[in-house]
Formats: structure tokens, C-alpha cells, sequence
């Protein structure tokens, strides 16, 4: 198997590579130092499978393997950790694999032999059980093959398209995987559903506005983002009647 | 090693106050006149109250004062016979005290008194100046006791929370280091070898340490020698900058404060900035105080805030408090960008 391992700590790949070495069964095929730097490889290099840390800086193991899952073919993912009590719970819970440090080539070999491509749900549970993080602090967008991370505290709203989810953020915007509805469960302490198919950030309205024929428009707080996109012009974010007292009430809460 | 733990140890042992010093004696002096006053107030004769209260509190303060000087010489030899022990003795020896001070009292007045000034039989007089001094020192001894027991509980909990805390070496430090150990094995022998060593001393600091208080010499060592370990670990991304060249390095802190606040500062700080970041430690003498600062970049993105970090600072704040009263200060400051621990401590110096 293809490996590419990802942990911040240059001692720790050095031993996982030693020991995949001494087997010969699998080929370390690249190293990373970082979440980023091991979706940018992952996407390159195309690994079987992706031993990662769990606590990295940045970008989180958890968080990195919710994007790897993004991938068209996405890697098996094998955890490694030093001491994460709740985040084993987890894993045994959720039959994912992991790894402890210090590393033991056998239970490496076992961890190996049954990683499993994770879905975003099982993920979503294991970050919920272990508390490691619950939300993700970034949003993945696919350009022609290419991850793009879009950090979520610079996300203005989402928009619910046919298939995709539009995401309107601070340099432009892009189309996402993730459904509204699971957006919404996610980020529900930052975000307000404003209509069906409309999710903003709280932080992001400027003002409400009553419009002529009586409905109630939000104006965005940075205007200038509403004539971001390409084809000039920008989106009516109406707030249906059934969603007006809920976004006043969360206004009102700051 | 130091003189500061033998004081703490005679604190722990100290049941009874100390009856030879200036203040217990005013407190015993207070407390006399008062009983002398309710006495004179219970036996209220219109006209007669003003000289009726010179007598007694002539009687009451000459009780008083020999019965204190009694458990002023008894004390050293009363505490070492046991907690619930030192009181009985004491009780029994004020008891003791009084009834022979009664008779002695009775005595005399006959010989020099023209006026009658005990107006009752002898023994008559001796029980009654038994019973209501059995109630009073009864009393008293009770209170004593209680209070001493309370500050003892309270010595017992903080004793306890210091070891908790000693014990309290992050598991995940542990793991990370040992991991650490096993890929140098092969790539780095002689440093695993030194890494090894290190982490033994850094046990032995953490496990081993009975007393309270430790020089800010060794404090720094034992810093010194963590910050190595995690150096091996996490590489360039960790730079500590030690400005401590000033502080006396004879002068006592209490133990295990530097090292646990460098290892939040790396937990929660530098390891969660993917580039790493600089620890400045800055530490002077202002005074009579010593002031040592800790500051740690902090990642702006980080949501995932944990509590470890204000409950090793917490700790921090109660060994300081046991330590030092009203005279220390344990300081958070919060930015966006920065986490800074202050600490500001009176300087005592090792007399060795």
C-alpha cells in the first residue's frame, strides 16, 4: 500500500517511516508536516492510505480527514495519537483505526490492514464524542481536481443551489459538497437559516430592511461583497415570514 | 536543605497558639475582663458595680495571667503528646491552676483584707471559682480546638492539591517523549541517550518533591531540562527566550511553578501555531518582590478552548496564596494574539 504519513512532529514521521520501511510490504510515498500541506499531497500523490496525527496545528486530524473525504477516491485514514482519551472512546466506537504512540509495529500492521475509507458521518460522530473539535474551522471547495479551504469565520452565507452549495466568503465564492442542512447543524451557534435555501453568518448582517412589497431583505454589513461575484449581480437574501422572529432573536443575542 | 519547610512543618504541628507571645496574651486579657464583666452583671447590686468589677477583675485577671503563664511553660512539652492530648493536659492543668490560685486567694485575704472581700465559706468559695473556671477554660479549650482543627484540614488540602498537581505531568508529554525516544534510537543514539536522562530528572522533579519551596536555580534547571525535551520534539517551532539573569538565584518559589507554566505555554500555545512561535520569560527584582512574567503566542483561528491551562494556573494561585498570604499575585492577561501569566512574590533568600 501507499502511504503518506502527516504528523507535525519531525521525530514522529521519522519513526513511522522507519517501521513501515522495516516491513517492505508498504512504500511511504510522502511525508507532511501539516493538515494543509497533507490534503495539497494527498491530492498529488494519490496514497492508499493516510496515518494521521491527531493533534496537529492548524488544521486538526479530524478536520483533515473530513476533507480527504472530499476526494473523488478518498484515502483510507489511520489515526495516530499520544493520548487522546476521548477520541479513542471514539474511535472503538466507530471501528476506525488508530495507532498509539509510542508506535508498535504489530499494531501498526493490524491499524493498517483495516483502515477504512471514513464517511462524513462517522466523522461528525467521533469529533462530537471526543470533543477534539466539533465544527470545522474550514470548508472545502473543489476547483478542477484542486482543495481549496475556505476558512469559515470568513464565510458571509450559503446558498443552496440545485446541487451544490454556493458559499459566499470574503475572496469570492465557491461551490461546495456539504448539504444546508448538515451546514446549518454544524454551525448553528454562528449561523442563521434566513430562508429554505439561505444560510448567513450572524456576524455578517448589517441590517434588516423592509422592502415595498412588505418583505424583509438583509443587508450585508460589507456591502461591497454583494457585487463579488461575476456575473454582476448580487443576491437577494429575503428573510421568509417563518424565519423573520429567529433571525431577529439572534440579532438581538449579538 | 532550605529553612522554609521546617517552618511549615512546626505550622502543622502547632495545635495549641503560642501563650508566651504579646497577642494571645491582650486576646486572654480581653477575654478575662469580659467574663469578669458578665460576673459582676449577674450578681448586680444597685450602687455597688463599679468596685464589685475592680474585684473581680482583679480575681479573673490574676487567674488568667498565672494560667497562661502555666501553658506558656507547659506548651513545648504538651504539644508532643498528641493532638486531642495537649488540649486534655492543658484543660486539666488551668483547672489545676485555678483551684490552687482560689485557695491561695482565700488565704491571703484573710490575713491582709479589712473588709471583707469574699463574703462566703471556703469551700464554698473554691467550688465556685472551680465551676465557673471549668466552664470558661472548657470553653475556650473547645474553641481552640475546633479552629485548630480547621487550620489543619485546610494545610491537609492544600498539601494535597500540591501533589496532585506534581503528579500532574501531561500523559500526552509523556507518550510524545517516549515516541521521541524510540525514533532517536535508531537515527540519533546519543541523543535518545541524553533524552532519556533528561526525562528521568524531569520525573524525579516532578514525582519526587516533598518539600514546598525550591531555589529558582533549580526551578530553572528543571525548565531548562523540559524545554530540551520538547525542543527534540517539536524542533525549530519552539524558541524560548530566558531573560532571568537578574533574579537571585538563591531566592525560594514555590516548587514546580516554572516548568508547568512552560508547558502550557507550549500545549496551548506554540504547538497549535503551525510555524511555532517564541516563550519569553522575563523575570527582575522589584523591591522586596521578585516578578517573573511567562508569555505565549496564542493561534488566532483556535476554537477549541481548553480548561488545563486556568487550572494549572489556578494551582499556581492557591501554592502562592499557602505560601505567601496577601503578599504574592497571580496575574492572567489575554489578548487575541498573546496569553501572559504574571507572578509577583516576595523575595526570600536561602540562609545556607
Amino acid at each position: 500500500m501507499n502511504v503518506l504519513i502527516v504528523d507535525d512532529e519531525a521525530p514522529a514521521r521519522d519513526r513511522l517511516r522507519q517501521l513501515l520501511e522495516d516491513g517492505g510490504e508498504h512504500v511511504v510515498v510522502g511525508e507532511a508536516g501539516n493538515g494543509r500541506e497533507a490534503l495539497e499531497l494527498a491530492g498529488k500523490l494519490n496514497p492508499d492510505v493516510v496515518l494521521l496525527d491527531i493533534r496537529m496545528p492548524g488544521l486538526d486530524g479530524v478536520e483533515t480527514a473530513h476533507h480527504l473525504n472530499s476526494f473523488d477516491t478518498p484515502p483510507a485514514v489511520v489515526f495516530t495519537t499520544a493520548y487522546d482519551e476521548y477520541a479513542i472512546d471514539a474511535f472503538d466506537a466507530n471501528a476506525i483505526g488508530y495507532v498509539l504512540k509510542p508506535v508498535r509495529k504489530e499494531r501498526l500492521d493490524k491499524a493498517l490492514a483495516q483502515a477504512a475509507r471514513l464517511g462524513h458521518n462517522v466523522l461528525g460522530e467521533v469529533a462530537k464524542q471526543s470533543g477534539i473539535a466539533e465544527q470545522r474551522q474550514h470548508v472545502c471547495a473543489r476547483l478542477q481536481g484542486e482543495l481549496k479551504l475556505i476558512p469559515v469565520n470568513e464565510v458571509h452565507y450559503f446558498l443552496a443551489d440545485q446541487k451544490y452549495v454556493c458559499v459566499a466568503h470574503k475572496n469570492g465564492r465557491d461551490l461546495i459538497d456539504d448539504s444546508l442542512k448538515s451546514l446549518e447543524d454544524e454551525f448553528a451557534d454562528t449561523f442563521v437559516r434566513i430562508h429554505r435555501a439561505a444560510l448567513i453568518a450572524v456576524s455578517s448582517i448589517g441590517s434588516l430592511q423592509k422592502t415595498e412589497d412588505g418583505r424583509t431583505r438583509v443587508q450585508l454589513r460589507d456591502p461591497g461583497q454583494d457585487n463579488n461575484n461575476d456575473d454582476g449581480d448580487g443576491d437577494d437574501l429575503f428573510i421568509s415570514r417563518r424565519h423573520l422572529t429567529d433571525v431577529k432573536r439572534r440579532l438581538r443575542k449579538g | 536543605m532550605t529553612s522554609a519547610p521546617e517552618v511549615d512543618v512546626k505550622q502543622t504541628q502547632a495545635y495549641l497558639p503560642d501563650f508566651c507571645a504579646a497577642g494571645t496574651v491582650l486576646v486572654i486579657l480581653l477575654v478575662a475582663e469580659l467574663v469578669a464583666i458578665v460576673l459582676t452583671l449577674a450578681a448586680y447590686v444597685p450602687g455597688t458595680f463599679l468596685t464589685e468589677l475592680a474585684k473581680m477583675s482583679m480575681y479573673v485577671l490574676w487567674l488568667a495571667l498565672l494560667g497562661d503563664a502555666a501553658l506558656c511553660l507547659i506548651r513545648p512539652w504538651a504539644e508532643k503528646q498528641g493532638h486531642t492530648q495537649a488540649f486534655v493536659i492543658c484543660f486539666v492543668v488551668l483547672a489545676v491552676v485555678c483551684l490552687v490560685l482560689a485557695e491561695l486567694s482565700y488565704q491571703l485575704t484573710g490575713i491582709f483584707a479589712e473588709a471583707v472581700i469574699i463574703n462566703d465559706s471556703h469551700g464554698g468559695f473554691l467550688l465556685r471559682t472551680f465551676a465557673i473556671s471549668t466552664i470558661v477554660i472548657a470553653l475556650a479549650m473547645r474553641y481552640l480546638y475546633i479552629s485548630s482543627e480547621w487550620r489543619r484540614t485546610i494545610q491537609l488540602e492544600a498539601q494535597s492539591r500540591i501533589s496532585a498537581l506534581q503528579a500532574m505531568i501531561r500523559p500526552h508529554f509523556l507518550f510524545n517523549t517516549m515516541n521521541t525516544i524510540a525514533s532517536l534510537t535508531r537515527s540519533d543514539p546519543q541523543q535518545a541517550e541524553e533524552a532519556v536522562e533528561d526525562l528521568a530528572d524531569l520525573m524525579r522533579a516532578n514525582l519526587g518533591v516533598q518539600k514546598d519551596r525550591t531555589t529558582l536555580k533549580e526551578e530553572l534547571e528543571v525548565a531548562a531540562i523540559y524545554q530540551r525535551i520538547e525542543k527534540l520534539r517539536l524542533g525549530d517551532r519552539l524558541r524560548v527566550r530566558w531573560d532571568v539573569a537578574e533574579l537571585p538565584m538563591r531566592a525560594l518559589i514555590p516548587s514546580l511553578t516554572i516548568q508547568p507554566l512552560l508547558e502550557n505555554a507550549i500545549y496551548h500555545g506554540i504547538e497549535l501555531l503551525p510555524d511555532g512561535g517564541e516563550v519569553k520569560v522575563s523575570g527582575k527584582r522589584v523591591g522586596d518582590n521578585l516578578e517573573i512574567s511567562m508569555t505565549n503566542p496564542v493561534a488566532t483561528d483556535q476554537r477549541r478552548k481548553k480548561s488545563g491551562n486556568k487550572m494549572a494556573v489556578s494551582n499556581i494561585l492557591q501554592r502562592f496564596e499557602l505560601a505567601y498570604g496577601h503578599r504574592a499575585t497571580v496575574d492572567v492577561r489575554e489578548s487575541e494574539t498573546e496569553y501572559s501569566v504574571w507572578l509577583k512574590f516576595p523575595c526570600d533568600e536561602t540562609g545556607a
